[in-house]
């Protein structure tokens, strides 16, 4: 909150997606590739093999152009988007990892040395000389992983850090060492994904059966290693966690699981059609690997919710350290750039950084229909939603003030003059009830309304409040209750079959 | 609650600074090379001089100039956010979208220069469309950084500006305050590209001699600029960087004088003092416009030397490992 809002019409979760996702696509690819390159170059050097030597020429001048530009220039874009997004998170990782990211950037220079000495070398130096820079340049981006990797898996699970404010807990935190590993794996499949696209555009025959194959070896390894690490990753994070997993995440990974192994498929597809794989199917590898690492990287932003940095930071940029004050004094008296809008300026710091009104995750439609005091109730409550959201730790006054905002910017018309009577009743769940209460998740209540008669279920409507902290109290009009009330009703009479 | 705090510097702040002031320096003699090398090779080129293979030769430089640029631009910047990040992400998402497209444009202009350098390299002729597309690239990030970093040294005036408009598509508007100082940096880099087009094309007179024209009409240009942007920071004067400055004046010239008598790795030593000079005078531009709000050793003190040496030892060793690699390119082949 001592930071401006960057207020542009985007999901920023989108636009920090695009370009992380890419980045460590590629990122990873400039580790494996260099060692796919070396070592291949070991083996053809050794062998006289010019062919492979040719191949590896190109898929130099390949991997310097995806590497040093747009490797090197989406890093630096992911710098700027994460000064926009969240700039208090930033300055935290700068301040206590000024050392580490300064240690990475000597690496870094090495290692863009290294890659253009070694492209630019390739008919000039002695091969004894160029193998050497090969190694060197390996060592380096890979040394860049061990480091970026502490770096990233701090913010997720810090471990001790927490109690003792020192870099190396933090640093060494409790996935370090299975991520290590897991994206050492990464690097190697990607390498042979990325060979296998130059690979396929050699004239069909016997020398591009040996490099399908042999590509297609690097990437099977390399899934294997990953895969295997992976679970180890999992079992660390689960151990670590202290929030409920969401449905979210869970997704995400099933998703990484099932595209893993489509990658597997497709490399055995790769196998078998060596001799004349098509280009298109290399490509489609690329396309799926993109996804896997796009559902990968989705889990491991999102199981980290409510927080960006677990434990110490919210998504938001709220402080974690500043809930007591923040509760005595508001939000308000923390944000420094004030435009004169307080239930703007309250909106963007508080919900802004992941929902927009009606664009990326809309508030718009999970609240049209209702009213300003049912939504300051579940501004009040965000972290009991079933979204691992951050707490609104304002003030009662502030939590108006937002509600008021959204409230302006809403179909205003009672919910019955939204929807045909005859989805009312599902409509009034989704929107009273289904924030918290998911049917078929374990805060599903359809077994309570049971047996239950429209008096009853009045009578629970009326107490809401009473029934559990924090939750909204009922503010719907008697057309959209009645329909509400047969629908609890129907739920309970499904559960009873 | 106790959790760590997190607005501290982990090395004493006169360390940071030389860190800062040191790396920012190399990015601009990287930048320098690429900025006004592009400008020199276009100007060169379009007085119909297309075929000059010694315009060429320096497209093949241009992308490893690039690269340094870029690599050496990463230092400085981390320096820059530890210890002015307050201002410098309150300017930047004020000025978001704008800033978002630094990289987009790098890139695009990357591309351009590794595509000339290919072209060159291929058909032996200087690819002009692809040089104007790199220069438009470097030239709108030269203007946003110019545009972002001196509304950093103004926070009154990111206040306003931000309550007027949040959507990031704010640029600023106080042109008074960096459009003779971007200018001065645009000419300082043609004036440096002067030296590295004669020090790099030193067998070819033609080469020599444009280097040595730019060089020296650039030098006048910059100091007319130069002193003009002074003019609107007239307490600069009263501070102990007007002598730093005359310092870098007199090295600048020094370093011509030596690259008249073609003695270039003098000269260019020369140069990376004076372009110390004008960046300790640009910190100390920052300093005095802050001098109200922020000073940047009030922050808490809480060394990390652990890590620091870690990044020490590391520095050192990869300086050594470069020098090594690049001993290995130039040696002969056996």
């Amino acid at each position: 909150m001592i930071y401006p809002f960057w207020d542009a019409p985007t999901g920023y979760g989108v636009l920090m997606a695009l370009i992380a996702v890419v980045h460590v696509f590629i990122s990873h690819f400039a580790i494996g590739g260099g060692l796919y390159l070396v070592v291949t170059e070991h083996v053809a050097r050794r062998h006289n093999d010019a062919p492979m030597l040719v191949f590896l020429q190109k898929l130099a001048k390949f991997f310097v152009l995806a590497t040093l530009v747009a490797g090197v220039l989406t890093g630096v874009g992911i710098w700027f988007i994460i000064g926009l997004l969240n700039p208090l998170a930033t300055e935290v990782l700068i301040h206590n990892y000024v050392w580490g990211w300064a240690t990475e950037w000597t690496f870094f220079v090495g290692e863009i040395a290294a890659a253009l000495i070694y492209y630019y070398g390739w008919n000039k130096m002695s091969a004894k000389a160029h193998l050497t820079v090969g190694w060197i340049y390996f060592i380096l981006a890979w040394l860049s992983l061990v480091v970026i990797n502490g770096i990233l898996t701090f913010m997720l699970t810090p471990g001790k850090w927490l109690a003792t404010g020192n870099f190396w807990d933090g640093f060494f935190n409790p996935t370090y060492w299975p991520s290590l590993v897991m994206r050492t794996g990464v690097c190697v499949m990607l390498a042979g994904l990325y060979a296998l696209v130059v690979a396929a555009r050699q004239p069909a025959g016997d020398f591009k059966a040996r490099i399908v194959r042999y590509s297609a070896t690097w990437g099977l390894f390399g899934m294997m290693v990953t895969t295997l690490a992976q679970g180890w990753y999992l079992r660390a994070i689960l151990a670590a966690l202290t929030t409920k997993i969401l449905p979210g995440p869970v997704l995400a990974l099933r998703s990484a699981a099932w595209l893993a192994i489509v990658i597997g498929g497709l490399l055995l597809l790769a196998w078998l059609l060596a001799r004349r794989l098509p280009v298109a199917v290399a490509v489609l590898l690329m396309a799926v690997g993109l996804t896997w690492f796009g559902a990968f990287e989705s889990f491991r932003e999102s199981v980290r919710k409510p927080y960006v940095i677990t434990g110490y930071l919210y998504g938001n940029g709220v402080e974690v350290a500043k809930t007591d004050q923040s509760k005595k004094d508001g939000y308000l008296a923390q944000i420094t750039y004030r435009t004169g809008d307080d239930g703007a300026d309250l909106f963007r710091h508080a919900c802004r950084s992941c929902h927009t009104i009606d664009g990326y995750r809309p508030l718009k439609p999970a609240f049209d229909g209702t009213d300003q005091k049912f939504i300051a109730g579940i501004v009040r409550g965000t972290q009991l939603l079933n979204a691992n959201m951050p707490p609104f730790l304002g003030t009662p006054a502030e939590a108006d003030k937002v509600a008021a905002y959204i409230y302006k910017r809403i179909d205003q018309r009672p919910l019955d003059q939204i929807y045909p009577a005859a989805d009312l009743g599902r409509h009034a769940y989704a929107t009273r009830c289904g924030k918290c209460h998911v049917l078929g998740m374990p805060s599903d209540k359809s077994k309570s309304f049971a047996g239950q008669s429209a008096d009853d279920l009045n009578t629970m409507l009326d107490n809401l409040p009473e029934l559990a902290e924090g939750m909204p109290a009922y503010t719907g009009n008697a057309t959209e209750r009645a329909a509400l009330v047969a629908y609890l009703q129907s739920l309970g009479k499904a559960v009873k079959k | 609650m106790n959790l760590p705090i997190y607005e501290f510097l982990s090395a004493p702040i006169q360390l940071v600074t030389v860190l800062h002031l040191l790396t920012l320096s190399l990015h601009f003699l990287a930048m320098n090379l690429l900025l006004g090398g592009v400008i020199i090779v276009l100007t060169a080129g379009l007085r119909k001089r297309w075929d000059d293979p010694t315009l060429v030769k320096f497209t093949r430089v241009f992308p490893v100039a690039m690269a340094a640029t870029v690599t050496l631009g990463v230092a400085p910047l981390l320096f820059l956010q530890l210890v002015y990040h307050r201002q410098v992400y309150a300017a930047a998402i004020v000025s978001g979208w704008f800033w978002l497209l630094v990289p987009a444009a790098a890139m695009v202009a990357y591309y351009a220069i590794y595509r000339a350098s290919g072209r060159g390299e291929k058909t032996g002729k200087l690819s002009v469309p692809s040089l104007l597309v790199a220069l438009a690239g470097l030239l709108y990030i030269s203007l946003v950084y110019s545009s972002v970093f001196t509304m950093a040294e103004r926070p009154k005036l990111i206040h306003d500006l931000y309550a007027n408009d949040q959507s990031g598509w704010v640029w600023n508007p106080a042109t008074g305050d960096y459009l003779l100082r971007w200018l001065h940096m645009i000419i300082g880099a043609i004036t440096v590209g002067g030296y590295w087009i004669g020090a790099l094309g030193k067998d070819s007179p033609a080469a020599y001699q444009t280097g040595k024209r730019f060089f020296v009409t650039g030098f006048a240009l910059a100091a007319i600029t130069g002193g003009a942007y002074l003019m609107t920071v007239p307490a600069l004067l009263h501070t102990r960087a007007i002598w730093v400055l005359s310092a870098g004046v007199l090295l600048t010239l020094g370093a011509l004088h030596l690259f008249f008598k073609k003695s270039f790795c003098a000269a260019g030593v020369l140069l990376l003092g004076s372009m110390l000079a004008m960046v300790y005078a640009r910190h100390m531009v920052r300093l005095l416009r802050l001098a109200d709000t922020y000073r940047p050793d009030s922050m808490r003190f809480a060394p990390q030397w652990g890590p620091f040496l870690m990044f020490l030892i590391c520095f050192v060793v990869v300086l050594a490992v470069v020098a090594y690699m690049v001993r290995l390119l130039t040696a002969k082949r056996a």
